[in-house]
């Protein structure tokens, strides 16, 4: 299987695979609504290969032609009846032309809004809303643009308007279809006699560039993210090699030959500021390398910028696992950057989910490769994605601190760990979402949830008790790392959702949470506690999670565990003073 | 290029588009010969046969391609 995100585009190759391709042999399954006023038959085996070629079996739903109100606003439908994890809203230019020159454009402010109002009453699904590529005609020449109310800049207009409420609106994601069309050019994109056949809305060739867009957000709401990427020192982050020429003679400057690797680090450092996490691993001695970070005045990126850094002569591949080790998340959210095809090679080799783009030449179109891919999609951004560069780097001051004692107990207690349990708060949604998202090895269920999805947990008070648990010590604060969701069944509190940031393993959090389960349900006089797990390719080290605790395995995927047999667990958390209780 | 030629090259790309590796094209061969031969593969078959032969067709010739012998005939014109 293609790795991810590398998947070539070409459409007669994506369309012959589709045929006869048997998705159900995935693990991921996923469901589909396409809702368009285009034709889209030659779309769908196009978007239904590149989720196979990413590991995703989806079955599709596809909207009668031009028929996005009717199915929206009527509950009965069969898109609702269908029930879709994802619907895809495409509205072609071509169709908004048409309705352009026969009504303006006003209406056209109020429809989008009033279905994504009517999808969001009757389903909880995610809505993907393409946005609409600028048409080519402009009638009144460059002065189109000084016009309110010329199809070109009513178009404009609208985008923007989608981009506004989009950003008050997390279920909806917005896929960019202007930036890919204006990527390959509009005079490329657009072919109008297969819209006057067959109401096909782009050019053939195009339709594996829109798809692969839609893949992205897709892949981006499973929680595909890529939270790391390792970077090559000598031709890849400066030019020259340090070890010839020292820290102060590798080429980086704003100007003149160091340009393009000045550019370059600045996008890196664009990247580590919106959370994703730098980690270098080049054949290099430590000293020599990490010197050009420490004295050179160029260079962008700071020895502090770095999250893990490996400069030894070891082969990469065994470096790039011991920086898996070291972050405690998956080959496949980790993108590899060498300049060297060998090096590449290797780490494809040896580590296949790795993500390893091929890299240019010339230095100069770095940037523009890398961005090709479109390897850094996320669906929500909050105040930890920020942080967690920081975080990262209080963990490893935490590993220094742990390695001056010698008993695990006096380690722990010197943490000086609180913790707070609260039910799920609103200002802490997109978190929460991103945790469930992000979760991939303590995680006992898996299920992925939609932002809409954790706010109704958060307000069925009388059945839900949706925990989140952040946690502090003496080095600073972890943030939220954990969530519990729970549910009243009869006398029974069954727990649907265990997972947790592998972040803070080994300090007691989850005998910490478990100690305030069975309080909450002896308080609700509840008889029994019971939780699930169910195996995915990740989630082996909290296999025996349940057995651990002393719960009986209740056949399937279920344990159990009497409420009166349970015995408060020691840990060396206490408890931050918080206003309200679980639940009533 | 003769219309043999044309046809070898035709019959290449109905193939690949029909997925249909033994199929033969005769002058008469129309949509109703080809199941999947639909208003969308032909708009398929267009843009391929278009890059198979390096030229450009206009949405009124298009409509007017009904057979093969249509496709080699206008393919003739284009090409010569």
């Amino acid at each position: 299987m293609n790795p991810n995100k590398t998947s070539n585009l070409d459409y007669r190759r994506l369309v012959r695979s589709s045929k006869g391709l048997d998705v159900s042999l995935h693990s991921q399954q996923i469901r589909i609504a396409l809702l368009s006023d285009a034709a889209t038959q030659q779309f769908i085996p196009v978007l239904k290969t590149l989720l196979h070629e990413n590991g995703i079996g989806a079955v599709f739903y596809e909207g009668p032609f031009d028929a996005i109100e009717l199915e929206t606003l009527n509950p009965a439908s069969g898109f609702y009846q269908f029930k879709p994890d994802f619907v895809i809203l495409l509205n072609a230019t071509q169709a908004l032309r048409s309705r352009y020159y026969s009504h303006g454009m006003e209406a056209e402010f109020e429809r989008i809004p009033r279905i994504w109002k009517a999808i969001q009453t009757n389903s909880l699904c995610r809505v993907i809303q393409c946005n609409f590529p600028l048409p080519y005609e402009r009638p009144f020449g460059q002065f189109d643009l000084k016009l309110q109310n010329s199809f070109y800049t009513a178009v404009q207009s609208l985008n923007s308007h989608l981009t506004t409420l989009v950003k008050d609106n997390s279920n909806i994601l917005l896929c960019d279809l202007e930036s890919v069309a204006s990527d390959l050019g509009r005079r490329n994109w657009f072919d109008d006699r297969l819209w006057d056949m067959c109401k096909t809305f782009c050019a053939l060739d195009h339709l594996p560039a829109a798809a692969q867009a839609m893949v992205d957000l897709v892949l981006a709401s499973l929680g595909r993210v890529v939270k790391c990427v390792i970077l090559d020192l000598d031709n890849t982050l400066w030019g020259g090699v340090v070890g010839d020429v020292g820290y102060a003679g590798v080429e980086i400057a704003a100007h003149g030959d160091g340009e393009a690797f000045y550019r370059f680090q600045q996008y890196l450092l664009s990247l580590k500021n919106r959370g994703i996490l730098l980690a270098v691993c080049s054949k290099n001695d430590q000293a020599n390398a990490a010197a050009v970070f420490e004295s050179n005045p160029n260079m962008v990126l700071k020895r502090d910028d770095v999250t893990v850094f490996m400069a030894n002569w070891e082969n990469k591949a065994d470096n790039i696992r011991q920086i898996r080790d070291t972050l405690q998340i998956g080959f496949d959210s980790m993108v590899f950057l060498d300049d060297n095809p060998f090096e590449r090679n290797l780490v494809r080799n040896f580590l296949p989910d790795v993500i390893v783009p091929e890299l240019p030449e010339d230095p100069a179109d770095y940037i523009s490769a890398i961005s090709q891919l479109n390897l850094f999609e996320i669906t929500a951004f909050s105040r930890e994605d920020v942080a967690r560069s920081a975080l990262y780097k209080e963990e490893a001051d935490r590993r220094e601190a742990q390695n001056s004692f010698t008993d695990i107990n006096d380690f722990l207690k010197s943490l000086e760990m609180r913790a707070v349990v609260t039910r799920f708060k609103e200002e802490e949604i997109s978190r929460i979402e991103q945790l469930f998202l992000r979760s991939n090895q303590f995680n006992l269920t898996t299920h992925r949830y939609s932002e809409a999805e954790c706010r109704s947990m958060m307000n069925d008070k009388q059945a839900c008790i949706p925990l989140q648990v952040s946690l502090q010590d003496r080095f600073g604060a972890h943030g939220l790392i954990s969530i519990v969701v729970a549910w009243r069944q009869a006398d029974a509190l069954c727990i649907s959702d265990w997972l947790m940031s592998c972040r803070v393993l080994g300090r007691g959090v989850e005998q910490y949470v478990m100690n305030h389960v069975f309080a909450t349900a002896r308080q609700l006089r509840l008889n029994t506690v019971s939780g699930d797990y169910l195996p995915t390719a990740k989630n082996a080290m909290v296999k025996d999670f349940w057995a651990r605790f002393g719960f009986e395995h209740a056949g399937g995927t279920t344990w159990r565990m009497p409420v009166a047999a349970y015995r408060p667990i020691p840990v060396h958390i206490s408890e931050l003073p918080q206003p309200e209780m679980a639940a009533r | 290029m003769n219309s043999d030629e044309i046809k070898t090259r035709l019959t290449k790309v109905f193939r690949d588009i029909f997925d249909s590796p033994n199929l033969e094209l005769r002058d008469g061969t129309t949509a109703s010969d080809i199941e999947e031969w639909d208003s969308l593969t032909h708009v398929d078959l267009i843009v391929e046969v278009e890059k198979e032969f390096k030229i450009k067709l206009s949405t009124s010739e298009v409509r007017k391609m009904k057979n093969v012998g249509d496709f080699i005939a206008l393919i003739g014109t284009k090409v010569s």
